[in-house]
């Protein structure tokens, strides 16, 4: 009802400086014009509560999750991340509940997606305004890799993202990882 | 001889929190202390040198669950410094947005307590997300409402978690005649099922009332009549939405508030002595560790009238609507209550707004570096945000968030009641302790805020 088949909530807080990635991915997105099926969702921090436990697994079809994640890679580098590969604890409910987190309550139903982005700096518990400049450049790449992931060819977009990433696994890097 | 005991962290609310209480040899709470625990992390200072514009988009981001209330209680403050008054259509829509969000907040905070208590006719605890009914109609029905909420507050406020129509002088746009009329059905489905959730809430608070013992882990606790009791007063500056003047809510004066700082308050340091592995979840912090909430609570002791007070949904209910029960399952039944008061109003505030009508005001001063305040009763209680805009910069910023308000009366309310409830009582105020952290800064001779301000 709420929620259509596809949303995209981009999750963290703008206060504590590349943490703001998923909101500032989302104002970018805001720019695009996308099929009406699609929810592009500011998350904040609310992303537990006010979207994750609010989806109707009869209407919403796929989640796709953009935030910030530690993986060890150059800050810019983007991973597309499944709800098994996250730490417990990663989407918990600020509630801190029963310690059951939501995505695991509708992973089963809705296919989720986490797209990750290394950053920089993340400033918490002090408040730092603005992106760092590698995690600002990987806005633009990370939006081709959602609508891909959403199967929407955006222009050449998607081409020039495959094309991309074929130079990428033949200079060897492969993986998940997409440079 | 008394003992220490410590939970830490709490559970189902927002934020991290940490109870220490000191209890007789029955188990009864002497001296009880709850405390935040989340850093301070100064929004205050971020917020200097930045436009009017920016400063509510900064205050929305300080906490997951209330961007809602910080939004316009920061937008107000601006307009209060400024002196611009908004049209009356950009009213309706905050108080429309206003509402849907205590709406949902109070479905919410039924999912939150509803494992406390038990169901009717039964021995049994309340899961909401079992599959067996009746609760699974419950649950769905809290579902539906927390949607119905949600819908509202994205039409009038226009995103579903951060609002991004409210903006100083008014908001940017009116909603259209089907927008209208979309709300006005989604409201009036929410009376019925508000109604229906408040009966039903109302009968599982009475039956655990009348209980003489209840569970906790497998303890069998014997269950004070007066559970959460305390004589604090109560601040309330609006039954529904807030206010921004003197002239239009005396009960609000920052010439009345101060604030105490925590080492001034609470207990100093304590080792635990006494453990339970049995409490839910996970058990009491271990025998021996040492504590301190003198020195880690993040938060000041605010203080109205020189006493902290109560603020939230029975602070409203008492103060608009000779409201008198005392203790937690009257506070919780005070919030239940204001769930088809919150509706009524909402319909009204629909009928009254004007789809045609403007949301901006036709001048927006730039602002002369008066201080202006505006008091927002959040789902939680009263959210008062304080600025001073010069030349459309902003020059001082300040948060006072409910929560805040509510640490030191709960810490009080906890006296006499038997440690394993503490977190009961606790929730009864439906703590959001991530914003409860913004220390308002005093200087050592604790002079009134407003002085200071105004120098």
């Amino acid at each position: 009802m709420l929620y259509p088949e596809i949303v995209i909530a981009g999750c963290g807080n703008p206060l504590f400086a590349d943490d703001g990635f998923g909101p500032a991915v989302i104002e970018e997105m805001q720019n695009l014009s996308l099929p009406d099926n699609v929810a592009i969702i500011d998350a904040g921090l609310g992303g537990p509560h006010f979207i994750f436990t609010l989806l109707d697994p009869e209407k919403t079809k796929k989640l796709v999750i953009v935030d910030i994640a530690d993986f060890g890679a150059e800050p810019g580098t983007i991973t597309k991340l499944r709800v098994e590969d996250l730490p417990p604890g990663a989407y918990r409910d600020a509630h801190s509940w029963d310690l059951a987190e939501p995505l695991q309550r509708i992973k089963d139903q809705i296919d989720i997606t986490v797209i990750g982005c290394q950053p920089a700096k993340v400033t918490a518990p002090e408040f730092e305004l603005g992106l760092s400049e590698e995690v600002q450049d990987a806005i633009p790449k990370v939006i081709r890799v959602i609508l891909e992931t959403i199967g929407v060819d955006y222009g050449t977009t998607i081409k020039c993202l495959q094309e991309e990433r074929q130079r990428g696994t033949a200079e060897g890097s492969g993986s998940t990882e997409i440079r | 001889m008394s003992k220490v005991v410590e939970i830490s962290p709490t559970t189902r609310h927002e934020g991290h929190s940490k109870l220490v209480l000191k209890v007789n040899d029955a188990g009864i709470i002497e001296t009880g202390n709850w405390c935040s625990i989340t850093p301070v992390r100064g929004v205050e200072k971020l917020a200097v040198g930045k436009t009017p514009e920016q400063v509510p988009k900064i205050a929305s981001r300080v906490c997951g669950i209330c961007p809602i209330a910080h939004t316009l209680a920061a937008t107000e403050a601006m307009e209060a410094s400024i002196k611009c008054e908004i049209p009356k259509d950009a009213k309706m829509l905050r108080h429309i947005l206003q509402l849907a969000n205590r709406l949902h907040s109070i479905a919410l905070h039924d999912i939150l307590i509803l494992p406390d208590f038990y169901l009717p006719g039964t021995e049994t605890k309340i899961n909401p997300f079992t599959a067996e009914e009746p609760v699974r109609t419950v649950a769905k029905r809290i579902q539906r409402l927390r949607e119905i909420g949600q819908t509202i507050g994205q039409i009038a406020g226009g995103e579903a978690v951060h609002p991004s129509n409210p903006r100083v002088g008014g908001m940017y746009r009116n909603c259209s005649e089907q927008a209208k009329t979309k709300m006005y059905d989604l409201a009036k489905e929410g009376v019925v099922l508000a109604k229906a959730q408040m009966d039903l809430m109302i009968d599982i608070l009475r039956n655990y009332q009348a209980r003489e013992f209840v569970d906790v882990g497998g303890m069998k606790v014997a269950l004070p009549k007066t559970l959460g009791y305390h004589n604090q007063g109560y601040l309330a500056t609006h039954p529904f939405y807030g206010c921004s003047s003197l002239d239009e809510c005396p009960s609000w004066s920052l010439d009345r508030f101060k604030e105490a700082r925590p080492w001034d308050w609470y207990m100093g340091e304590m080792e635990v002595s006494l453990e339970e592995p049995k409490y839910p979840v996970g058990g009491t912090t271990k025998i021996g560790t040492k504590v301190n909430p003198q020195m880690e609570a993040c938060t000041g002791i605010p203080m109205y009238d020189g006493a902290p007070v109560e603020v939230g949904p029975r602070a409203r209910l008492v103060t608009y609507k000779n409201y008198d029960e005392k203790g937690t399952v009257g506070q919780n039944i005070a919030r239940e209550m204001e769930y088809t008061d919150c509706l009524y109003e909402m319909i009204d505030c629909i009928d009254a707004l004007n789809p045609n009508g403007k949301v901006v005001a036709d001048y927006i001063p730039k602002g002369d570096g008066s201080l202006g305040w505006a008091a927002n009763e959040a789902p939680r209680g009263t959210d008062v945000h304080l600025a001073r805009v010069k030349d459309w910069k902003v020059q001082y910023f300040s948060m006072l968030v409910p929560t805040t308000w509510n640490f030191a009366t709960c810490s009080a309310a906890l006296t006499g009641a038997p440690w394993q409830l503490a977190e009961v009582i606790m929730r009864g105020y439906d703590p959001c302790v991530s914003c409860a952290t913004h220390m308002i800064v005093l200087d050592e001779d604790n002079k009134l805020v407003a002085q200071k301000l105004i120098q």
